[in-house]
């Protein structure tokens, strides 16, 4: 083992016959943020859990700021910030007697707790609420808080368990900021936990995508991308899951079938958009109708998607118009804003489930099917 | 030379570790002072926890007042001689004063309990446990929360009995008796209830004790003197320890005060208290280790 700020060999938490986690390796370099991501139940916490000293690993071995995580675990607490899932934080405390709790209970002398816990109550922009209840404060009010006190004795490595889940996107963005400010500006290492595709996306350096307990994707966020190659052609049939086997047979010259929800088939076409008007006569052919198409590159979900055979949950809420690929149309080849007739019932090329934003609600809605 | 460099370098780690004592001492002290501060803080800004516990045990007193208020203060024994089981004064109220006391103490002991399954179950519990707190702070800071509400309970029920007549015949000796030995009490009954939360993890499973701690105190000698029981249930009561503190304790109030008694009084809650502590400390070493 060198010198990372968190290394993990073989960890395994079992709890009774269920596999939490299962053979994690981690390798997390000073000053990166790592993120962790997953759907709910892949072993996020649990890995969290056990790097932070909470749980003992069933086999296998880890090192926090250098030290074991089992044998040395009071070191590890002096080393490590903690920000768990849910911002568990007494509500009938202020702002400012939590940070004065937090300091004692780190060792920092009062008046060095006094003058940090100033500084950071400004940081995260809670000088004014300092003095009242934190049963008061709103959710993201009480998530930076939380980071505050995970950062009252300026440890080395930070740990944040979904710090957003649960926050308006308004709050997300803050904490977002905070982060990248933790990194860049004061160097500290951050493993971050998350659902969301956007969050790891926009705030890792390197990810590592946990399923079923297993990591089964680790590396940059484009380089992760770059691996799932062509771009997605997801399709709405309209005529629902009863064509789906012809859809898909027409669709296999175009490139190989990826998993998508009950009412669609999605495809990784190879040659990109300029050949979706192909599809379209493809599918036409055989005389599948097309309700919607949707065009996009490949983002984490496809990672997630080529990886696991399944969708992320919670996917839909982030793909946000920045994910959107070379462009979306109609089902006559339209761009998607069009006014010719389609084959669909959309007629427009605007039916349900053409827009970025329709696509992501049937998502969100529909039964997840995986197919490979 | 060599032996002088030696005893150079042994005194000065010497010193060293005396100074790291001294530092880790700090830190645990401020640690408890902390996490003590807190749980004070935190009864205090819930009403609904320290009000039932004053009120309640007053309530039952002024019913039973009201119901037994003449009961004669002088009954004739098997030996055809008089007892004074009010005491000398023959006074209801002088007799009730400990048991109320006691009833107010055993039900606002189950809050340290009650406020620490609740961080179990919030997380908060988790948060303490990834800093570098000693564990028994944990608890010390938890139970001494409990000490000050018995403590409290204690000046609360003395002023309130003073106020409506009663005496305390032991004078400032016996009067300090009383506050200590609810404190000790309290602590006893925060413990267990601490080691029901540390192992249940769940605030119904604590506040399941409360019936327990009901029928523990009916059967003792807090409402009747065990003289005018019979059967099982004077048995029973005669040897629950709560019947020797709260003896000892109404000694002071009754008849004076009396070293011996005072020794009861506060002897027999320090020794529950402990077993209780001890009990906590090993529940929590088992949690820990569960994980």
């Amino acid at each position: 083992m060198g010198d990372l700020p968190i290394e993990a060999s073989g960890l395994v938490r079992r709890f009774g016959d269920f596999v939490a986690v299962d053979r994690v390796d981690l390798a997390v370099r000073s000053g990166e943020v790592f993120g962790f991501l997953g759907p709910n139940g892949a072993g996020k916490s649990t890995t969290v859990r056990m790097l932070t000293t909470l749980l003992t690993p069933t086999e296998g071995t880890a090192r926090v700021a250098g030290y074991d995580v089992v044998r040395e675990a009071s070191k590890v607490r002096r080393a490590i910030g903690v920000a768990l899932q849910d911002a568990a934080i007494d509500p009938l405390m202020t702002g400012n007697e939590l940070l004065r709790l937090q300091a004692a209970l780190q060792g920092i002398p009062r008046s060095a707790a006094a003058r940090r816990g100033a500084e950071l109550l400004e940081r995260v922009g809670l000088t004014a609420a300092g003095d009242k209840r934190v049963g008061a404060y709103s959710g993201g009010m009480r998530r930076r808080l939380d980071l505050a006190l995970a950062l009252l004795h300026e440890p080395r490595v930070l740990f944040l368990d979904e710090p957003t889940t649960g926050l308006d996107p308004s709050s997300r963005l803050n904490l977002w900021e905070e982060v990248r400010y933790l990194n860049s500006e004061l160097g500290t290492t951050v493993l971050l936990t998350t659902q969301y595709l956007e969050e790891a996306d926009q705030l890792a350096e390197r990810i590592a995508i946990i399923d079923g307990g297993r990591i089964v994707r680790e590396g940059r966020s484009g380089d992760l991308k770059a691996e799932v190659g062509s771009p997605t052609l997801r399709i709405e049939l309209a005529d629902g899951d009863g064509v789906a086997a012809q859809a898909e047979a027409a669709l296999a010259p175009f490139g190989e079938a990826r998993p998508c929800e009950a009412g669609f088939v999605a495809v990784g076409l190879s040659g990109g958009a300029a050949r979706m008007a192909e599809v379209v006569r493809a599918l036409d052919e055989v005389g599948v109708t097309v309700a919607g198409m949707e065009l996009h590159n490949p983002t984490l979900d496809d990672v997630f998607a080529d990886a696991t055979g399944r969708r992320l949950e919670g996917a839909a809420e982030d793909t946000g118009p920045d994910e959107a690929g070379p462009g979306t149309m109609g089902s006559d080849g339209s761009d998607g804003r069009g006014s010719g007739a389609g084959a669909g019932p959309g007629g427009d090329g605007a039916g349900p489930g053409a827009g970025v934003g329709g696509s992501a609600a049937a998502v969100s809605a529909g039964r997840r099917r995986g197919r490979r | 030379m060599a032996a002088v460099a030696a005893d150079a370098t042994g005194v000065a780690g010497a010193d060293a570790r005396a100074q790291r004592a001294t530092r880790g001492l700090r830190s645990a002290m401020a640690q408890v002072g902390a996490l003590s501060g807190r749980s004070v803080r935190n009864i205090w800004r819930q009403p609904q926890v320290w009000i039932p516990s004053i009120a309640f045990p007053l309530m039952f007193a002024a019913l039973n007042t009201a119901a037994l208020g003449r009961v004669p203060g002088q009954i004739a024994d098997q030996s055809g001689g008089t007892f004074h089981p009010f005491g000398p004064r023959d006074v209801y109220l002088d007799f009730l004063f400990v048991a109320t006391l006691t009833q107010g103490v055993l039900f606002g002991g189950l809050s340290g309990g009650s406020e620490l399954a609740q961080d179990i179950e919030s997380g908060f519990f988790d948060r303490l446990v990834t800093t570098p707190v000693r564990r028994a702070s944990i608890l010390v800071g938890r139970l001494a929360g409990s000490a000050v509400l018995g403590g409290v309970q204690a000046l609360v029920f003395m002023a309130v009995f003073l106020a409506f007549g009663a005496r305390v015949q032991g004078g400032l000796a016996g009067a300090v008796v009383l506050p200590l030995a609810a404190m000790l009490l309290a602590l006893t009954i925060g413990g267990l209830a601490c080691a029901m939360a540390i192992r249940t993890g769940s605030v119904e499973a604590v506040q399941g004790v409360f019936p327990l701690i009901f029928i523990t105190l009916f059967i003792s000698s807090a409402f009747f003197p065990t003289a005018l029981m019979t059967g099982w249930y004077r048995t029973v009561a005669t040897h629950n320890p709560l019947s020797t503190m709260i003896n000892g304790m109404r000694h002071q109030v009754l008849v004076g005060f009396d070293l011996a008694e005072a020794a009861k009084a506060v002897l027999v809650p320090g020794g529950l208290a402990t077993l209780a502590i001890v009990l906590c400390l090993v529940s929590l070493r088992a949690r820990l280790a569960q994980r």
